[in-house]
């Protein structure tokens, strides 16, 4: 079986905080800089220095692309467009994130290829909104999305065997399931729906469907047996 | 003895709360712009200014209610009296003076001289009578002795009381105070250009029979006429030497006209910045509840823009004016004040814990944000402070601050990054759920006693039919979130329910849960 990559393209405050956090889902982490190696030489971590006019040939021979995923951080943002482009003409394949400062360069780096655009200004600004407007709400999601709480948001995946399957998803009270909430279903079209939803709605539950659910760790286990179905990650099943 | 007993009363007043208290009244009332209430008494004054006015003119013509005629004449008059005497006497301290001189003559072994105390007062209180708003006051009060005919145009004086009252006139004349040295210089060219003219025109049509000018106080008049460019054509010059000083008067008149309009207009140029500034701080001070945002640069603007988005008022402190103007452009109330001096916020005049929900320190430079949260807890230590966090080794400084929310971008990159590759789906429904264009939302409602009146359980409350989930309640008295509460959890005033719907359903059934009215 092939190493799991993540490649950080950058070398700044981002890509070590990136680094901390992958680094327990990724064999392999991989940084990359524009600059010279000889100014590389004291940086604390090991780091590789990359030219964007590069065949990306040493990439592409040592990287299992299909598994791999890709950070595109940049602190100049044509850099990181023409980055995010390079490596998208050459690996159709591969998972790209990329850091935008604004909207606008968040747009260009979307046109460029990258799966999914963090576009810091307006990330931070949610936040800080966010906080002030619904505290509580902020709260709650922030613990959900990022800290260790009993709390936990989960893919499920619907599988052949799943009790749900074929079921009209109005005759199932998802909301109040086993102690946890279903939120959202993802179907093939790989959009995801919210439960109460039109579309959702009218939607038959087919093997394959993707469901969001919030709840305690030990219900949401209970639910996958229950439904025989399993939580899912495929980035492939990922769109705009 | 006499002195002893001045004294002692001196000292009394001096100390008395109860008379501190009501002069402080009465000078805030009076004289004090920021006071709240002064507003009602100026426009109550205004009132009584144009009734008095308005039955000056109608006596002209017309009899006028007896009632009316006392009103005026001696009710508002009496008013009047009274603000005089009130103004009087705030307008400095009497006891004070005299307090300061036995303080002084006693440290220096002295008798105290009394004398001295009341001839600083008298000096003081006439320099205050002096003035021309004190005058104004006192012409004001004259037409109570209106059987004098001739006082009865001292009503007009009450017209200029206005302008203690109408800020706008205050800055009127605050604006062409600024430009005294130019109008005395442009007054004093016109005074000797008519004083010329008018004795020219006077010595040169004088003795002639077919000339209208045949007095000095003609030859003035039809000086100003013309040095004014108005030229009315009742008097004109006949003689050829008369119409020559009219050339020169008429070349002055233009000169004049002009230096004075350039004066007008360069004194508001000069002000408009001051004046804008003052109607933003009076505008500022009248708001109820707002965000103060310190700093405006990329964040700040974001975060401006979607609070006010959803029905917020912003005002945006920014010592740079490059960034003040932009903050202006995007529709903000702007002041060019650096919010780490403590000035900035005297000159709002603002009450900090009722009208400011939070301030934001969103310089993208830890150093401004420290001092500027440093300078607000120097004179407010409950306010609500949210600060960027730009490098994390400074996080420690930014909590001694006394900084309650700190957002550091660089860590919410990581924690994105790692939500992103495990769970992407999730990630994007919960970021869904936060952004501001999004169909679905999550919203908080709050429980108020009428809801725990028509609804005592979670179960009652009826959510599924307005397509809504129940994400779990927050429990106000607990400190603590319940996650997907059970049917049979009581509802408390306080709790917040945290929904996740559609927003128009999330609006309808708040609507619901305010109206609906208990089923017997």
């Amino acid at each position: 079986m092939s190493k799991t990559t993540a490649l950080i393209f950058g070398y700044n405050k981002y890509a070590l905080e990136i680094m901390a956090n992958v680094k327990d889902k990724y064999d392999v982490i991989k940084i990359f800089s524009l600059k010279e190696e000889e100014e590389l030489f004291n940086a604390a971590v090991e780091v590789e220095s990359f030219d964007l006019g590069d065949e990306w040939t040493e990439i592409d021979e040592n990287v299992d692309i299909k598994t791999s995923i890709a950070f595109c951080i940049l602190e100049d943002t044509a850099e990181n467009i023409f980055l995010t482009i390079s490596l998208r003409a050459n690996f159709n394949d591969l998972r790209i994130i990329a850091l935008a400062s604004n909207k606008e360069s968040a747009n260009k780096l979307k046109m460029a290829g990258a799966n999914k655009v963090i576009p810091l200004v307006e990330t931070t600004s949610d936040i800080i909104a966010n906080i002030l407007e619904k505290p509580i709400s902020s709260k709650v999601l922030h613990s959900i999305l990022y800290e260790e709480s009993a709390l936990k948001i989960a893919q499920i995946k619907i599988l052949n065997k799943s009790q749900f399957k074929d079921e009209d998803i109005m005759n199932i009270d998802w909301t109040r399931y086993n102690g946890i909430l279903v939120l959202a279903v993802m179907h093939e079209d790989m959009k995801s729906e919210f439960i109460y939803s039109s579309r959702a709605k009218r939607h038959v539950i087919r093997e394959g469907d993707i469901l969001v659910v919030v709840g305690y760790e030990e219900d949401i286990k209970e639910f996958e047996k229950k439904i025989g179905s399993e939580r899912y990650v495929n980035w492939s099943h990922w769109s705009w | 003895m006499l002195k002893r007993w001045i004294l002692d009363f001196a000292y009394f007043l001096d100390t008395s709360k109860s008379y501190q208290k009501s002069k402080r009244f009465f000078y805030n009332i009076l004289e004090n712009d920021k006071y709240k209430y002064k507003k009602y008494l100026d426009l109550f004054m205004i009132l009584l200014i144009f009734i008095s006015v308005g039955v000056l003119i109608r006596e002209v013509k017309y009899h006028v209610n007896d009632y009316l005629m006392y009103f005026s004449n001696y009710v508002i008059s009496f008013i009047f009296f009274i603000e005089y005497i009130l103004r009087w006497w705030v307008s400095s301290s009497m006891s004070k003076i005299i307090v300061a001189r036995a303080e002084h003559d006693t440290f220096l072994h002295r008798d105290v001289q009394l004398s001295k105390a009341f001839l600083k007062i008298l000096r003081i209180k006439l320099s205050y009578m002096f003035t021309v708003k004190a005058l104004i006051d006192l012409f004001a009060i004259l037409p109570f002795f209106h059987e004098l005919r001739l006082l009865r145009i001292f009503i007009l004086f009450r017209i200029f009381k206005l302008f203690r009252y109408a800020k706008s006139f205050q800055i009127l004349s605050s604006v062409l105070a600024t430009k005294k040295f130019e109008f005395l210089t442009l007054g004093l060219f016109a005074t000797v250009v008519i004083f010329i003219s008018s004795v020219l025109i006077y010595v040169m049509e004088g003795n002639n029979p077919n000339s209208p000018v045949s007095t000095l106080y003609e030859a003035v008049y039809w000086s100003i006429v013309t040095i004014s460019t108005v030229g009315y054509g009742d008097i004109v010059p006949v003689s050829q030497e008369g119409r020559f000083v009219a050339i020169l008067v008429i070349t002055a008149g233009i000169a004049v006209l002009a230096f004075t309009t350039s004066l007008f207009v360069s004194a508001f140029t000069e002000k408009l910045d001051e004046i804008r500034e003052v109607k933003t701080i009076e505008d500022v001070s009248k708001l109820k509840k707002f965000y103060l945002i310190c700093g405006y640069e990329q964040v700040a603007r974001e975060v401006a823009r979607k609070l006010s988005a959803s029905g917020n008022t912003i005002i945006v402190l920014d010592e740079n004016l490059q960034r003040i103007e932009k903050a202006k452009k995007d529709g903000h109330t702007a002041l060019n004040y650096n919010p780490g001096s403590v000035m900035s916020y005297e000159k709002l005049n603002i009450d900090m814990d009722k009208q400011v929900k939070s301030i934001l320190c969103l310089r993208e430079n830890d150093i401004e944000n420290v001092y500027t949260a440093l300078t607000i807890r120097s004179f407010n230590k409950n306010i609500c402070i949210l600060s960027l966090l730009i490098s994390d080794s400074n996080r420690k400084k930014l909590d001694f601050a006394g900084i309650n929310s700190i957002v550091y971008p660089q860590e919410l990159v990581g924690l994105i990054t790692k939500e992103l590759v495990g769970k992407p789906v999730a990630f994007e429904v919960i970021h869904e759920l936060r952004s501001e264009n999004s169909d679905v939302q999550i919203d908080e409602l709050g429980i108020t006693q009428r809801i725990v009146d028509n609804f005592a359980t979670v179960g009652e409350l009826g959510n599924k039919d307005f397509r809504i989930v129940l994400l779990g309640i927050y429990k106000y008295k607990k400190d603590r979130f319940f996650f997907n509460p059970l049917d049979s959890m009581i509802l408390e005033v306080g709790d917040y329910l945290l929904v996740i719907g559609y927003g128009i359903f999330i609006l309808e059934f708040e609507k619901y849960l305010h109206t609906k009215v208990r089923d017997e």
